[in-house]
């Protein structure tokens, strides 16, 4: 177990390398590059807010940033997903040739994606900030944990979705759809208050959607200045223990015979 | 203490004949029926007893097909056995399908530090072998360019220089000495002896018999998966040669 995380670390060079290779890769020839990461967020979110404001009766100070941790949030969850469908199949060369920890290859994606993440989460912190100001910083100090257990959920989420599309090819479809529908029934678009108040029955959709109660730790304290509720932070934590749980039994059973099924 | 050892390893294959499995397949087939109809298996090695000593150099000969590179990837690690114990004592550096894993739109330098970096180097220790792997791949300005406009020759040599910049403790070897045009085939065979004399243990796969005699201290002779024959070079060479003269009438004949 040490070993395996040690010769990640041993590693580390080589990943990273991986990593800024993808980043660079991704705006080769544009000229805003990493500006792209910036834009497809806030061009979202006004659009959005602009049509759902209206419509919802939302104030556009609250909703504005509501809108764009969601956004962020939910962009990374589905690439991570996705790359992490690929994760196997893109490193194959490498896999053939040099026996190294799996758990490499999604950890890749995951941090691709964290990285525009981050980006996301910046621009909302900064727009709370003109806006809002904070008036509570303990509370932001919540989002350090809440950052690292998206990390590790995300990391391990990429290595299920890894094995499992390595498997069956039809994971990454199937798990689209099934994105597809979790983003209806995860508060992106609309608050959970405002759901709530017309449809008193989705609470219980929204306590053990993992994906609602993740982002309701990184909404709390950004945008409320607010600790997250025991039940989010419980919540998030059990399922965190699950798909971290389930990613190691993946790799334990999957890790030596991969290659036989790429 | 041996480096290397092999205890009736076998390695078997479950080949699919459409490619891969769908859920749909797996549901019908594998859960309800049990039927074996999309997939067939492959002994690709059988009883495999092998010691790797320390100052063992070793050749394996044998037909196309006969297992030699799937031995040396076991050997290696990248194939686990599906029966029998493979132990392991010692750093393993492995020659092979080193043309693959290059990142197409990175240019030929970056190339050189993150397949450095997978064969264990670290920025800083890079720095040094970067220049002399640079020489020796004699790519001069097209390292600048995106290894995307490589020819496969130009692919071969960068991929060969890397990886011989090391310092192997047990080196696995597939067939790399024939490696880009024929200059750069005795620079490269030049190399290889270098790096087997300072490794502890060698392992060649080579259809040269020549190179072999000269390289090998003993030679397996690998059939259908299994060893036919280990012994010193001239004696396996000279019935392995035979053999494959014989089979060669045999077809003539036919």
């Amino acid at each position: 177990m040490t070993g395996y995380f040690s010769d990640i670390w041993r590693l580390r060079h080589f990943w990273m390398a991986l990593v800024r290779i993808d980043l660079r890769q991704r705006y080769r020839g544009t000229i805003i590059g990493i500006g792209w990461s910036l834009l497809q967020p806030i061009a979202m979110t006004a659009v959005l807010c602009v049509v759902f404001s209206a419509a919802l009766g939302q104030s556009i100070r609250e909703f504005t940033p509501h809108l764009l941790t969601g956004l962020t949030f939910w962009a990374f969850i589905t690439s991570i997903v996705m790359q992490g469908c690929q994760s196997f199949f893109q490193g194959e060369s490498y896999i053939r040739q040099h026996p190294a920890p799996l758990a490499i290859y999604p950890l890749r994606a995951t941090l691709g994606a964290g990285f525009h993440f981050l980006l996301g989460m910046l621009i909302a912190l900064a727009f709370v900030w003109c806006v809002k100001g904070f008036d509570n910083l303990p509370a932001l100090a919540a989002l350090i944990p809440a950052l690292l257990i998206l990390f590790v959920v995300g990391w391990a989420l990429a290595i299920c979705m890894g094995v499992a599309n390595v498997l069956f090819q039809d994971s990454q479809h199937l798990i689209g759809i099934v994105l597809q529908m979790l983003f209806y029934l995860t508060p992106i678009l609309y608050t959970r208050e405002f759901m709530l108040e017309k449809a008193p029955r989705f609470a219980p959709i929204f306590d053990c959607n993992p994906f609602a109660v993740m982002l309701e730790l990184i909404r709390k304290p950004l945008l409320d200045g607010r600790l997250p509720s025991t039940w989010a932070i419980s919540a998030s934590s059990i399922f965190a223990l699950l798909i971290v749980g389930l990613a190691a039994l993946a790799l334990y059973r999957y890790e030596k015979r991969m290659i036989f099924y790429l | 203490m041996s480096l290397i050892k092999l205890e009736d390893v076998g390695l078997k294959f479950h080949v699919r004949r459409a490619g891969r499995v769908s859920l749909k397949d797996y549901l019908l087939h594998g859960m309800f029926r049990r039927s074996k109809r999309n997939s067939f298996e492959v002994q690709a090695l059988e009883h495999v007893n092998l010691t790797v000593d320390e100052g063992a150099r070793l050749g394996i000969v044998g037909h196309n097909g006969a297992g030699k590179s799937t031995l040396l990837k076991l050997l290696a690690g990248v194939y686990p056995p599906t029966t029998g114990r493979r132990v392991v004592n010692g750093r393993i550096s492995s020659l092979f399908e080193i043309a693959l894993g290059f990142e197409p739109d990175a240019n030929g330098w970056e190339n050189i530090a993150y397949r450095g970096y997978l064969q264990g180097e670290t920025p800083r220790s890079i720095r040094a072998k970067i220049e002399p792997i640079a020489e020796f791949s004699e790519l001069g300005d097209f390292l600048n360019m995106p290894v995307r406009y490589y020819s496969s020759g130009m692919k071969v040599r960068l991929a060969f220089s890397i990886a011989t910049s090391i310092e192997p403790e047990i080196l696995i070897v597939d067939e790399v000495l024939s490696a880009g045009d024929m200059a750069f085939q005795n620079k490269a065979r030049e190399r290889i002896k270098t790096l087997m004399s300072a490794a502890r243990a060698v392992i060649i796969v080579s259809h040269d018999m020549k190179a072999l005699e000269l390289l090998c201290e003993s030679i397996i002779w690998l059939d259908h998966g299994k060893i036919q024959a280990i012994g010193p070079p001239e004696d396996i060479i000279k019935s392995y040669t035979r053999q494959q003269n014989q089979s060669k009438e045999k077809r003539q004949a036919a």
